[in-house]
């Protein structure tokens, strides 16, 4: 028995990628579980509008963080500013009670946000109880009108879905891209593609073609049983996001093929798929908030593509958020995706034949001269 | 020089020219010169990391070599069997052919006639829905090679289609290698089965990226350098070292071509040990470990 | 010793309907080397995992060194399967090392052969075949093994080394070891003793090469134009195997053969059968004679 410790010890001393998921994945858990995991908020930014809009900063305290002032702008600028993700609390100063509106879309920060109003207008209560019995005691604010806007009922999964429907495509995307792909050079067939008469870019765009199909596929299916099943509202321009889709397709797909490329078997794939979906999933925003996340760490949530695609998802579909304001994100996911499936082309094209004769196939060739130079061309071993 | 569509016209062939390949520091294939000519058949030698399937990789169009010159006809030509089969394990036999038909443009009624009557002879023709995965070796070699001739190509490459095949699938394998040879094209194969090497029409012997011999099997049999007798153990001393063990018997190789007297007559398998085993002493002088 | 390391005598295996092994008598003497010759499918592999003890007769009787398959026969056997049983993430001493304590040796006990001292530190998977298969051979006899058992050993190796793998076989069998050995390459018939051939499930023929070859003849065309006597050959149902630039026709006599090829030139003439053409009449007739599935 002995000695099957000590050879599986060895075995998984030369296993590079199982030590990597066994020490690396806990650290990474603990870091995130330490720092990122919270539903607690600490900030609210919030927008003022109308003529008192001023005193807000005065009137708000932690954890209300005023971002803008507009004196001059009334309730439609704000409810704008809601849409556009740029606040989760509006007040609307003006004549009578002071309107507040909170971004349902937003459910950890609208439920810290009420539970603050709500705290604020016991102690006002409290107040006016102990200076004699009168509702609004002369200089104290009169209460707020407080309405939840996208989400007024603050279900949870009405901002899950649309987190979810991100997760199939990463899914989709990333793990079972990586699989297909593998999948031909487990079984030795790859060689047999780069010797027939197939123009690697024909190879590449349809062995992943059916991918991106099943991933759009599936997409529609999820986003239709939330809005028929669950009452999802989809508010927003279908076009917008499905353009938000396609080329959030372009990062997961070309990551799941430059996976595939570092991969020599399926269960490696895996193993490196799983590692870099399983950040996504925890850090991108889809259960712990952005806010909620240390600063420290929100960094990483900077990076991940799923971050931007949450946001263009939860934007359009619960806020109608317009694309002219959500073109952060998409410039993001565009400027990466043509980034990651260049570079996946690249790779794969080198993958399927290392060091393959450039240029036409199809038409008969004849005489074949490569001259040798001090540089040798580099490839695994035949 | 431009390759014809039709194989078989007057002096063509194909092959290499002082081909070399690197893969980082090692030389794969080294001043390699092979020559390959419709309807006949060639078959390239040697053991693991000769250099075999790094040739017929070049002469596939897999690979391109580091210098010198390498005739090849074309995708559209060329037929190649990679040495894992490449075929695919979760496509039925059916499936497989059409993909290879449909990437090599085959009209879909003459892929069908011909798959069929290739599958039938190879005795495939009752597993065409069963899984590539599920068949025995002998079969998916046998697949393979049908896939790869498909498209009846000029050059038709095949790496070690037999090996490790039971003796009937390989009877059917040739079948199919002479079938090829029969209709034009020229078959260049890779084996390390001396006996196969002997039905082929010319022979191509590697052993670490470089030519040891080529020509006819008589050929290289009668440029065999010195003489071999035949010992009932290993001779003690330096004789030993150019010993080894056939059949019960030793083989001793003289490099002086003495005389004959005792001698006996070598045949393929004893030629190519020898030009194997000359390489191996010249690396490894006097006191050096052996292989 | 009088126990014999193999003793099968009319060991069965069905697997449901289908009969893998069916009445098969084996015996391995020991210092003989019996090479076990079968197509895939004759059940040359279920017979040797009957032997090996991994799976258990439904009928007949296996016996090694005289008693049936067990953990204290399995410590007495050496055994290369097709795959070579190594691990490709171990060296070559790690390997051994592990061997040996697995059949209880100490792990110093394994001590590498000379061609094989400088490759004891590379890792398995990055060795050439020939290695390898020598490093498997060695770990299969550190135990000094009464029965050794190979699974095609010497596959894709070129000559030398196979000449060089067969002296350690060889020598294995004269230190007194039985040996068994499976293989397709009809040439290494004869660096066996004797030879066993199996077709669909049963001993077809025994004896050494000569013997069972006997007196099988062939006819052999030589053609201006092979090309043409081919065609013609297939078209009258012929079975044809080419060979260099003769054709070979089996089991059919020199007549029948001319008739065949009708007026293309040829010159036939009848020639003794090598032992793969009569492996593959052995095994043909027992397929014929088999009654449909």
């Amino acid at each position: 028995m002995w000695a099957m410790i000590v050879k599986e010890f060895r075995q998984l001393r030369r296993d590079r990628r199982t030590l990597a998921m066994m020490i690396v994945m806990p650290v990474v858990l603990l870091i995130v579980f330490g720092y990122a995991a919270s539903f607690d908020v600490t900030t609210i930014p919030t927008v003022a509008a109308g003529p008192e809009a001023g005193q807000v900063t005065h009137l708000v305290g932690e954890p209300f963080h005023v971002v803008a002032t507009e004196p001059s702008q009334g309730r439609a600028w704000a409810e704008q500013q809601l849409r556009d993700g740029n606040a989760a609390v509006a007040v609307v100063t003006g004549d009578g009670r002071p309107q507040v509106l909170i971004d349902g879309s937003q459910l950890f920060t609208a439920k810290a946000a009420i539970a603050e109003l709500s705290a604020a207008a016991a102690k006002a209560a409290v107040h006016g109880a102990a200076a004699g019995g009168q509702a609004t005691p002369p200089g104290s604010q009169p209460q707020p009108v407080v309405t939840v806007l996208y989400n007024p009922d603050l279900n949870t999964s009405d901002i899950m879905i649309p987190g979810l429907a991100g997760v199939v495509l990463v899914f989709v995307g990333t793990i079972i891209t990586s699989l297909g792909v593998v999948r031909e050079r487990q079984s030795g067939t790859l060689e047999q593609l780069a010797v027939m008469p197939l123009k690697p870019r024909d190879v590449f765009l349809g062995k992943i073609g059916p991918y991106f199909a099943v991933a759009a596929l599936d997409l529609a299916i999820v986003v239709s049983i939330g809005v028929g099943l669950f009452g999802v509202p989809f508010r927003g321009s279908l076009a917008v996001f499905a353009l938000g889709a396609l080329l959030f397709l372009f990062v997961t797909l070309g990551i799941g093929v430059l996976i595939s490329s570092v991969s020599e078997n399926q269960g490696q794939a895996i193993q490196l798929a799983f590692m870099v979906t399983l950040p996504q999933i925890l850090l991108s925003g889809l259960i712990f908030p952005l806010s909620s996340i240390a600063i420290g760490v929100r960094w990483i949530s900077y990076l991940l593509p799923l971050t931007y695609f949450n946001e263009i998802s939860r934007g359009v579909m619960l806020r109608a958020e317009p694309l002219s304001s959500l073109w952060q994100p998409f410039l993001f996911l565009a400027l990466l995706g043509a980034i990651v499936f260049t570079l996946a082309s690249l790779r794969f094209r080198a993958y399927l034949a290392p060091a393959a004769p450039r240029g036409g196939t199809g038409s008969p060739r004849s005489a074949q001269k490569v001259t040798s130079a001090a540089s040798a061309p580099s490839g695994s071993a035949g | 020089m431009t390759a014809p569509g039709a194989a078989g016209s007057a002096g063509d062939w194909w092959g290499t020219e002082d081909v070399c390949v690197r893969f980082g520091d090692t030389l794969a294939l080294d001043h390699v010169w092979f020559r390959a000519e419709p309807g006949r058949v060639s078959a390239v030698v040697g053991g693991d990391g000769a250099g075999r399937t790094t040739l017929l990789r070049c002469l596939a169009g897999a690979l391109a070599p580091a210098s010198g010159r390498v005739r090849r006809p074309g995708p559209m030509a060329t037929g190649y069997l990679s040495a894992g089969s490449g075929i695919y394990p979760d496509l039925s036999v059916t499936e497989n052919l059409a993909f290879r038909a449909a990437a090599y443009q085959i009209p879909p009624q003459e892929a069908r006639e011909r798959g069929g009557e290739l599958l039938a002879r190879a005795g495939l023709d009752r597993v065409g829905d069963r899984l590539g995965g599920q068949l025995s070796g002998g079969m998916r070699q046998k697949l393979g090679v049908i896939a790869a001739m498909l498209h009846r190509p000029a050059l038709l490459v095949l790496d070690e289609p037999t090996t490790g095949v039971d003796p009937v699938s390989r009877a059917d394998l040739w079948w199919l290698i002479a079938r090829a040879a029969a209709g034009g094209a020229a078959v260049v194969l890779a084996t390390s089965y001396l006996d196969e090497a002997e039905r082929a029409h010319d022979v191509l012997v590697l052993d670490a990226g470089m030519v040891l011999a080529s020509g006819t099997a008589e050929q290289i049999v009668a440029a065999m350098p010195g003489t071999l007798t035949v010992a009932g153990a290993r001779p003690a001393g330096e004789a030993g070292r150019r010993a080894w063990r056939r059949e019960g018997r030793w083989r001793v190789w003289d490099p002086t071509a003495g005389d004959t007297a005792g001698t006996i007559a070598p045949d393929l398998q004893d030629a190519v040990t020898v030009a194997i085993l000359a390489r191996e002493l010249a690396l490894v002088p006097a006191g050096g470990e052996s292989r | 010793m009088t126990e014999l390391p193999v003793q099968a005598v009319a060991v069965t295996r069905a697997f449901g309907h289908f009969v893998a092994v069916d009445q098969v008598d084996l015996q391995v003497r020991p210092g003989e080397v019996v090479g076990l010759l079968g197509a895939n499918g004759a059940g040359k592999t279920t017979l040797i995992r009957l032997l090996l003890g991994l799976l258990r007769p439904s009928g007949g009787e296996v016996r090694l060194f005289g008693e049936p398959p067990s953990r204290r026969t399995r410590a007495r056997i050496g055994y290369v399967p097709q795959g070579l049983g190594l691990y490709d993430d171990l060296t070559v001493d790690e390997n051994l090392a592990f061997s040996a304590v697995a059949f209880g040796e100490g792990p110093g006990a394994a001590a590498l052969p000379a061609p094989l001292r400088r490759y004891g530190g590379t890792v398995v998977g990055a060795l050439p075949l020939g290695v390898q298969r020598t490093a498997a051979f060695a770990e299969a006899l550190a135990h000094r093994p009464d029965l050794l058992v190979l699974d095609e050993p010497t596959s894709g190796v070129d000559p030398l080394a196979r000449a060089r793998l067969w002296e350690t076989v060889a020598g294995a069998a004269a230190a007194g070891a039985g040996v068994l050995v499976t293989t397709h390459y009809m040439d290494e018939a004869g660096e066996c003793d004797r030879l066993v051939v199996m077709a669909a499930g049963r001993v077809v023929a025994r004896g050494t090469a000569r013997e069972i070859t006997g007196d099988a003849r062939i006819s052999v065309v030589e053609a201006e134009s092979w090309a043409a006597a081919f065609g013609a050959l297939e078209a009258a149902g012929l079975p044809v195997a080419l060979v260099g630039r003769t054709l070979r026709v089996p089991g059919a006599p020199p007549d029948v053969v001319r008739r065949a090829l009708g007026d293309v030139p040829a010159a036939v003439a009848s020639a003794p059968a090598t032992l793969e053409e009569r492996f593959f009449e052995l095994t043909l007739s027992s397929a014929r004679t088999e009654a449909p599935a």
